[in-house]
């Protein structure tokens, strides 16, 4: 799992790249944690190279938004293929995020 | 046929008529009776008089007889005595030819009712008068014709009568004979008195004949007559009629001629007795009519003659009196008939119009005025108690309305309540059409609107989760209390999956609050279904029959039921159901099912009915509850049910398959065995053949339920395994995760809420959510101190 923090058109961006599993979870948290002190502006986390999530991964990317909304900022989740949407969907995830 | 069909109508149509009329019924009882003594009354006097009427003609004939008779005689003396003064006369002068003509003469000049006389000497003996003489004298008209009588062409003394007393050597009478007076050349039919006359020497010198007219002396004899019809008739020594209403027969028939041709016994005796002289009365039918027959001798003639009195002439007088008093009577009695009918009709003309008022009445209409009909008597008095009754009706059924809407409101309640409580109660069973593992089917009949029977089932998680059971009591108070058991079932089971554990809360539950004193026996079976594993804990209720390779029952331990104690501790029992095999759950208002006669319908019958469904390869819940329902409606027969009545049917149809595939692992409870754990899960995946979306569901799932053990399982510190292996056959892939940790059921977790917002929601609890979604059903077992979860997911095949 590769994690890479950029700053794109004034938006801070998340590149995932992996499979997004409970074991990768903890390193995973660790490398998105700056993330939390990003303010005024957008956050986008791409995960078009992102094969796989599960429940801890989820509670991440929840972890991130629920802090961007105090601030209010938004949280945008870029290129998610269909198998992980599966994921969000079930899990109630795709209404409270924002899809580019 | 018709026609005795058609009398018979109207005779049943008379019948009915009188019936219906009292009036005509009394009246007619009344006559009957009067009818009844007036016969008797008039029959004995009928019979009375009669007897006098016959009494009477009896001497009135016979006085008539005896006139006749001696007038007869009368006259027949004279002849005789008239016959021995010439005979005298002509003795003494012998010889002298022509007084005999005076003494002719002088004869019939004293006796006019004679006939004729003649006085016949023997041939020659006045020389000078020749052969012949006869001094003969007869009536012409009014004068006496006195002639010589005997010619060559009349030689009397070959006659009958001339020679009869000769040779009886008496004087006597002759039998009747045709008289020829050859002078004017008429016939008389006579009877004559012959006198021979004798010289001093006693030499037979002549006869002296004197005739009476058979005519004259039937006319004599006939002119008596007692009544108008009757007749009179004389016979002579040999029977021949000498006087008969029939000319024809005088001297041609004897009275003996008729009983020749028709034996007549009594006409023959009669005959006989008159021949005799007899004298007597002889009632006999003469010529097809009843008579009476008056007889007696006529003095030394050897005739003997007869009255003949038709009864009809005797009784004519007064059988015309009794038909008069008969049709008065008649007539009498028929008028009464008619008075009375009219007379009751009239008095009871206020009860009909008392009938007509009831029967408006009785039709609703309360408020109908009866008439006032101002009299003392019962009628009276059925009119004012009639009034009472009436006055008391509408007071009483302003009351019942009142009560009849009270008690539709009630009604109509009791209808939504039953309404409410069947809505309870699952209505869609689930068959093998809808399922591969198990079908179902069940029925509650309320004895009253509502009842105190329940049932309940429901899948999760791949198990059934069913209860029956039946709440002491019955109506709305039982029902009552069944919604609340209902209800504390469905909360309690959502969260445990062991019976003993729903059992044992629902009881402390439901005791808690059970002010009442009520209780609900129960029966809670959680079926596993991709086993065949049944958990059962039973509180009280009736043991359900297993129906499979016979009939027999679960076995039930003594568990109290619920509602009493909270504090006690059910006991949880287990069982394997076999493929095919049915449990048929009922409650006591089946075993004591009662009939008219009060038997109930028992254990023996159901177990019975059971068998013959199962020898029938009838034993799938529908078919069994509908035979076991056949049976107790056939037993009840028309009896009010006296209990509700329910019965659940489960069959277990589960077929085991074929294992294709078999792996396990074993992964240290170490997070960062994860990666292996999804490679592990990604290679089952694409042996059984599922495409990635389905294999990334599955290994999301397996991951989520690992990583929960790995986590939660063990206490910190604690380095044990977890085992996951993988299972397939034909239709489903089964993973099993298995841990000896502490007892931890995911399956009873709260759901999570996946509709709040980003902000409400809590970090945790997604996955068992995950799960449940992903995968088809998720089990968990503790089984030997082991925590056993098992997750299964169908294989699509994909046909190419």
């Amino acid at each position: 799992m590769k994690v890479r923090i950029e700053e794109q058109d004034g938006n801070a961006v998340a590149i995932l790249e992996g499979n997004l599993d409970t074991a990768a979870a903890v390193e995973t948290e660790k490398a998105m944690r700056p993330l939390n002190d990003v303010e005024g502006k957008d956050i986008i986390i791409d995960c078009t190279d992102m094969a796989y999530i599960s429940s801890a991964g989820l509670r991440i990317f929840l972890g991130i938004l629920q802090n961007a909304q105090a601030k209010g900022g938004h949280v945008y989740i870029k290129g998610i293929n269909d198998n992980v949407r599966a994921v969000f969907t079930i899990t109630g995830f795709s209404n409270i995020f924002e899809f580019k | 046929m018709t026609i005795e069909n058609g009398s018979l109508t109207i005779m049943n149509k008379i019948f009915t008529y009188i019936r219906r009329k009292l009036s005509v019924r009394v009246s007619l009882w009344v006559v009957f009776f009067a009818a009844i003594i007036f016969n008797v009354a008039l029959g004995f006097l009928f019979y009375q008089s009669r007897e006098a009427v016959r009494q009477e003609a009896i001497s009135r004939a016979t006085t008539i007889l005896e006139k006749t008779s001696l007038r007869i005689e009368g006259i027949l003396n004279r002849v005789e005595v008239a016959s021995n003064m010439t005979k005298w006369l002509v003795q003494r002068h012998p010889d002298k030819a022509d007084s005999m003509f005076v003494y002719s003469r002088g004869m019939l000049l004293n006796n006019p009712d004679f006939y004729n006389c003649s006085i016949a000497f023997e041939p020659y003996y006045f020389k000078d008068k020749g052969r012949y003489f006869s001094a003969y004298t007869k009536h012409t008209g009014d004068s006496l014709r006195t002639t010589q009588g005997g010619s060559d062409y009349y030689q009397y003394f070959f006659a009958d009568w001339y020679l009869m007393s000769q040779l009886l050597g008496k004087p006597c009478w002759t039998e009747p004979y045709m008289d020829l007076d050859v002078a004017t050349n008429t016939s008389e039919m006579v009877t004559s008195y012959c006198q021979t006359i004798k010289n001093k020497q006693g030499q037979v010198i002549g006869v002296i004949n004197t005739s009476l007219s058979i005519t004259w002396l039937s006319q004599t004899i006939s002119a008596v007559k007692p009544y108008p019809n009757s007749y009179s008739i004389m016979i002579g020594r040999g029977g021949t009629y000498f006087v008969h209403p029939d000319t024809t027969k005088i001297t041609r028939q004897t009275i003996f001629t008729q009983t020749l041709e028709h034996p007549d016994t009594a006409l023959t005796a009669l005959g006989h007795a008159m021949q005799r002289g007899e004298e007597g009365i002889k009632q006999m039918n003469i010529n097809g009519e009843d008579s009476y027959v008056f007889y007696k001798p006529l003095g030394q003639t050897g005739c003997s003659m007869a009255i003949v009195c038709p009864e009809s002439d005797i009784f004519g007088g007064f059988d015309r009196l009794r038909n008069s008093v008969r049709a008065i009577v008649l007539v009498g009695l028929l008028l009464m008939l008619y008075l009375f009918i009219r007379i009751i009709t009239r008095e009871l003309r206020p009860l009909r119009r008392l009938a007509h008022e009831a029967e408006t009445i009785a039709s609703g209409q309360f408020d109908a005025v009866l008439p006032d009909f101002q009299r003392v008597d019962e009628i009276g008095q059925l009119s004012q108690s009639f009034g009472n009754m009436q006055q008391s009706l509408v007071k009483y059924i302003e009351e019942l309305k009142d009560t009849t809407a009270q008690k539709a409101s009630i009604e109509s309640d009791l209808r939504i309540a039953s309404g409410i409580q069947m809505g309870m109660l699952p209505e869609k069973f689930p068959t093998k059409d809808d399922r591969d593992d198990v079908q179902l089917y069940a029925s509650l009949t309320p004895a009253k609107e509502v009842g105190g029977d329940l049932f309940d089932f429901y899948f999760r998680d791949e198990k059934l989760f069913f209860c029956i059971g039946d709440v002491s009591g019955k109506g709305v108070p039982a029902s009552l209390f069944m919604a609340v058991t209902r209800s504390t079932f469905r909360t309690v089971s959502a969260h445990e999956s062991m019976p003993d554990r729903i059992v044992t809360l629902m009881n402390k539950t439901i005791a808690d609050m059970n002010t009442n004193h009520m209780f609900v026996t129960l029966f809670v079976g959680v079926l596993d279904l991709p086993t065949g594993r049944l958990h059962y804990c039973n509180a009280g209720h009736d043991a359900p029959l297993l129906v499979g390779a016979g009939v027999g029952e679960l076995p039930c331990d003594s568990n109290i039921p619920v509602g009493f104690m909270p504090t006690w501790k059910y006991s949880l029992q287990e069982a394997q159901i076999f493929t095919g095999t049915t449990i048929f759950l009922f409650t006591d208002g089946l075993t004591e099912a009662m009939n008219a006669d009060y038997a109930q319908f028992q254990m023996e019958r159901v177990n019975d009915v059971a068998f013959q469904a199962l020898s029938q390869q009838q034993q799938e819940p529908r078919q069994l509850i509908t035979r076991m329902t056949e049976a107790v409606h056939q037993f009840v027969g028309d009896a009010e049910q006296s209990d509700d009545l329910t019965m659940m049917a489960i069959q277990y149809i589960r077929q085991q398959s074929d294992v294709r595939m078999r792996k396990s692992l074993v992964l240290p409870c170490d997070l960062q065995e994860v990666p292996r754990l999804n490679a592990f899960v990604e290679e089952v995946c694409q042996e059984v053949g599922f495409d990635e979306t389905v294999a990334m569901q599955a290994k999301v799932a397996v991951e989520e339920a690992v990583v929960n053990v790995m986590k939660y399982a063990y206490p910190p510190g604690q380095q044990r395994d977890v085992t996951i292996e993988a299972a397939s056959n034909d239709v489903r892939l089964k993973f099993t995760i298995i841990d000896c940790g502490q007892p931890f059921d995911p399956t009873v977790q709260p759901e999570v809420d996946t509709t709040l917002t980003a902000k409400e929601r809590k970090i945790g609890g997604l996955g068992i959510h995950i799960i449940r979604q992903n995968m088809d059903s998720i089990n968990y077992e503790r089984i030997d101190n082991l925590n056993v979860l098992t997750l299964r997911k169908k294989i699509v095949k994909i046909d190419n």
